[in-house]
């Protein structure tokens, strides 16, 4: 398609020709308001908060249903705008609760962020004129629904018809009575439902999980990847220390990758940052009792010298950087090294979309390193080392040495283990694209990684 | 002296010609097998030469719209017929159902066949079960005298005709919003597309035209462009069933030529205004349109031109009429409700824009208002005005507009004292 050039307020932009304005707008850090409008799906011309000036049109016109054209000249804060701008976001907010001191979505609500560029008028509706609606709906799929703060800009209801095609919620109801509902004794229910509440420009879907624990200027935000399957999910994860206690991560959240989850995650992705803080193993444990770190430490090296015939086993989780000096290690203590993965499958999550069958961040970087990973015929080893494997019982073994990241398995000699948001790395996806994840959290006694704790068992 | 022109109404006296052993008496359905028999093409360019124009409200051409039919799509064509007749005092529709199906049956046949359709559709407005059901006993009818179904009167042009009942929404009367709901969906006005193209019904081209319009084309095709054009007024050609209702002897539907001056209908058809009140206002074509003085109406003439340059519009032609006694904010608060009621609430200004402006007429109306209620009023009509999807919220805005203007006297003498 050939390029074009168009104006807008003082700048000069380069766009394809016929491209969507709003979208060209978006693109070139252009603000402007819009609720209806989203990348993912496309436009629906309902909020009329995208209002732009366009030279030669007698009236204001919605960016996200214009298309540019060569010269077009686009005007995006004169003062005509200025003023329609404030006037829709006066009538977006006049049936609105204003309940923001008791809204989840304080702080990340473009209701708030527009009325503090947009509107700061004083109010001129009577409070107990306002229409009433239903505050508090559980929708299913850990989604709550407040029909008064809604805008109804119909994303959630586009999201359920156009993305999951599974048509659960639909508008009701006509004029100012109008509202997002669910049909009678239907359920808000697909695998990806939790989508809608980012998908939610102001308050009214809200996640049950979330919902009250924390306020959302509280958090900070790292950028990581799901480890819930193979898939790779590009996500945020918000997290909050505060004073005197451990870090805590309270959501995960999607984070736009266009090659790999778009704008999306699927629920199970979303709520397994629960498991990066639940039944964690953080203290050594030798036969079962709690014993100091160097003593621990002298035990294994006493048991790696006892042992000839020993097997390391590693959990596909594990970060590439980790994988590769695992391997390392291997060849130091000259052990055999395997990675079965025929355990992680689950034809029951996967799906044609997002959710993959092999239920593993890094299968793929254990293949490329070429690690063992089916376990041959009759194989046993004297000394089992496992680097957080889930099923060590795979292999027969006479003694064992846990590193673990939870309380789930017991052995001689147990180490505690960090998990992936308290560390950085690489994984490998299903389509062998590397992505790296940031350290989220540290604890006030950090737990040791993978690279830690062979650098100490040197 | 003023007359009626019976063109669509000429059979409406005839007892019972809602039958079609009646109806072919009086030369129902004479025009199918000489016209099914010659090229479309005359039939659209007898309707573009005509100057018909559409009688849902819009008046726009209706020959134009016709040729925006597509000659070589591989897809089917369909021709809808809008009979989902909700404004407020418009009742025109519901006479032809009624009284002549037989004729609206032969116009579509005309137009599918001018268009390429051999499915065609009546949406017709849910409250009108009774006249549904005349109109289905004639679609049954015409069947079985092979003037629908397959291979019509040996013409090789086939053509269903299915009737499908709206539930209660005044804004299916629009015409994307009365395909949407047609597919199934919830009546929301579609995006306007950026060129001229036809409608689309499940992605295939398709024609939607007003009952009048469809059942003003039999004439056309038997008479030929000029007989009709020799009615009405250069723009607007032809005849409408206009409608009046309120304060007058004998509201009723009296179908004639564009041009008629206003106060001449009302008197000689109207029989005057009851109890020998004086007129204080009218609404001339259903309540979307701006209302009038009786200095206004005076002059008016019933047609396009005239009357889109005093600012109205002529719309369905359903005037409502108003005499002195009438109160203009308490007939703006009535309009006020039903469009409160009505708004599909897709955007945002006339979701929230018509409810707001109810209650601050209502407001006015129980005295507590002020000279700030009434600029807030104007202000919102302003912002109503051009700024959605379609032409639901500006014409309220013009209805605001035209009451305060014209009769801001009687909001400020209600008043807060």
């Amino acid at each position: 398609m050939s390029l074009v050039t168009i104006r807008v307020d003082d700048r000069e932009l380069e766009a394809s020709d016929g491209a969507l304005l709003i979208e060209v707008l978006l693109q070139n850090d252009i603000e402007i308001p819009h609720f209806c409008y989203h990348e993912a799906l496309g436009a629906d011309g309902n909020c009329r908060m995208c209002m732009v000036g366009i030279e030669g049109q007698k009236r204001p016109q919605i960016a996200c249903d214009t298309f540019v054209k060569e010269g077009m000249q686009v005007s995006t804060k004169s003062p005509t705008i200025r003023a329609v701008q404030q006037e829709i976001l006066e009538l977006e907010l006049i049936n609105h609760p204003i309940d923001c001191p008791t809204c989840d979505q304080a702080g990340e609500c473009k209701l708030q962020d527009y009325y503090m560029e947009y509107g700061l008028y004083d109010s001129h509706i009577n409070p107990a004129d306002k229409v009433k609606h239903h505050k508090h709906i559980d929708l299913g799929s850990s989604v709550m629904l407040d029909q008064e703060r809604c805008v109804l800009c119909a994303r959630c209801t586009r999201f359920t018809t156009d993305i999951t095609k599974t048509n659960e919620l639909g508008i009701i109801g006509r004029g100012d009575e109008a509202r997002v509902s669910t049909m009678p004794n239907k359920k808000l229910d697909n695998p990806y439902a939790m989508n809608v509440v980012d998908l939610c420009p102001v308050g009214a879907l809200t996640s049950k999980d979330f919902r009250f624990k924390q306020r959302s200027w509280f958090l900070s935000t790292s950028s990581s990847i799901c480890h819930g399957c193979a898939t790779g999910c590009n996500i945020y994860i918000d997290h909050n220390c505060e004073k005197y206690k451990d870090a805590t991560i309270y959501r995960f959240r999607p984070r736009i990758n266009n090659e790999v989850n778009g704008h999306f995650i699927c629920d199970t992705g979303r709520l397994s940052y629960k498991n990066l803080q639940t039944n964690r193993q953080r203290e050594i444990l030798s036969e079962g009792k709690v014993i100091a770190e160097e003593k621990a430490i002298k035990q294994y090296k006493k048991m790696i010298e006892e042992h000839s015939n020993i097997c390391i086993l590693v959990d596909a989780n594990c970060y590439n950087e980790e994988l590769e000096a695992i391997v390392q290690y291997a060849q130091t203590i000259d052990a055999t090294l395997l990675s079965p993965l025929a355990c992680y499958e689950d034809e029951t999550f996967a799906d044609e979309w997002l959710r993959s069958s092999q239920r593993v961040a890094n299968a793929k970087g254990v293949e490329n390193l070429g690690i063992k990973t089916d376990i041959p015929d009759g194989y046993t080893t004297d000394l089992l080392i496992n680097f957080n494997h889930p099923k060590p019982e795979l292999i027969a073994s006479k003694k064992k040495i846990e590193f673990q990241s939870h309380k789930e398995r017991e052995a001689y000699l147990v180490f505690p283990l960090a998990v992936f948001s308290e560390s950085s790395g690489t994984v490998t996806n299903r389509d062998n694209l590397v992505q790296f994840c940031e350290k989220a959290i540290c604890s006030n006694e950090p737990v040791p990684t993978v690279l830690e704790w062979i650098k100490k068992l040197g | 002296m003023i007359q009626e022109t019976k063109l669509v109404s000429r059979r409406f006296k005839i007892p019972k010609v809602y039958q079609l052993e009646t109806a072919l008496k009086y030369e129902a359905y004479d025009t199918i097998k000489e016209s099914l028999s010659q090229s479309p093409k005359r039939i659209t360019n007898l309707v573009v030469e005509s100057g018909l124009r559409g009688k849902g409200g819009g008046g726009a051409p209706a020959g134009t719209k016709w040729q925006l039919m597509p000659d070589d799509d591989p897809r089917p064509s369909y021709l809808v017929v809008n009979c989902d007749e909700s404004e407020p005092g418009t009742f025109k529709d519901r006479q032809i159902i009624s009284r002549d199906p037989h004729l609206l049956l032969e116009g579509m046949i005309l137009s599918s066949y001018a268009i390429g359709a051999n499915h065609a559709y009546i949406y017709i407005r849910g409250e009108y079960q009774s006249f549904e059901a005349i109109l289905q006993g004639a679609i049954d009818e015409a069947y079985e005298a092979s003037y629908l179904g397959k291979d019509i009167l040996g013409s090789g042009f086939d053509l269903d005709v299915t009737i499908h009942r709206g539930a209660g929404a005044y804004i299916c009367g629009e015409k994307s919003a009365l395909l949407e709901s047609m597919e199934g969906k919830r009546g929301h006005p579609r995006l306007k597309p950026k060129t001229k193209e036809p409608e689309w019904y499940f992605d295939n081209p398709t024609l939607v035209n007003n009952v009048e319009t469809i059942a003003s084309v039999p004439y056309i095709v038997k008479n030929g462009a000029d007989a009709y054009r020799q009615y009405g007024t250069e723009c607007s050609p032809g005849t409408l069933l206009f409608a009046m209702s309120g304060h007058v002897n004998r509201p009723g539907v009296y179908e004639v030529a564009f041009g008629t001056s206003m106060l001449e209908y009302i008197n000689h058809f109207g029989g005057g205004m009851r109890g020998d009140k004086k007129l204080k206002a009218l609404i001339p074509g259903g309540s979307s349109c701006p209302v009038l003085t009786a200095d206004e109406v005076s002059k008016a003439t019933l047609d396009y031109e005239t009357l889109q340059a005093m600012g109205s519009a002529l719309g369905t032609g359903g005037m409502i009429v108003m005499d002195e006694d009438t109160d203009m904010v308490e007939a703006l608060k009535n309009l006020l409700e039903f469009y409160h009621d009505e708004s599909c609430g897709q955007c945002t200004p006339c979701r929230e824009g018509t409810g707001w402006s109810d209650k601050l007429v209502g407001k006015i109306l129980s005295g507590k208002g002020t000279d700030k209620d009434i600029d807030k009023l104007l202000s919102l009509a302003d912002l109503m005005n051009g700024k959605t999807i379609c032409v639901f919220a500006p014409a309220v805005s013009g209805v605001i507009r035209s009451f305060i203007e014209k009769f801001r006297d009687e909001f400020v003498a209600k008043e807060q004292k």
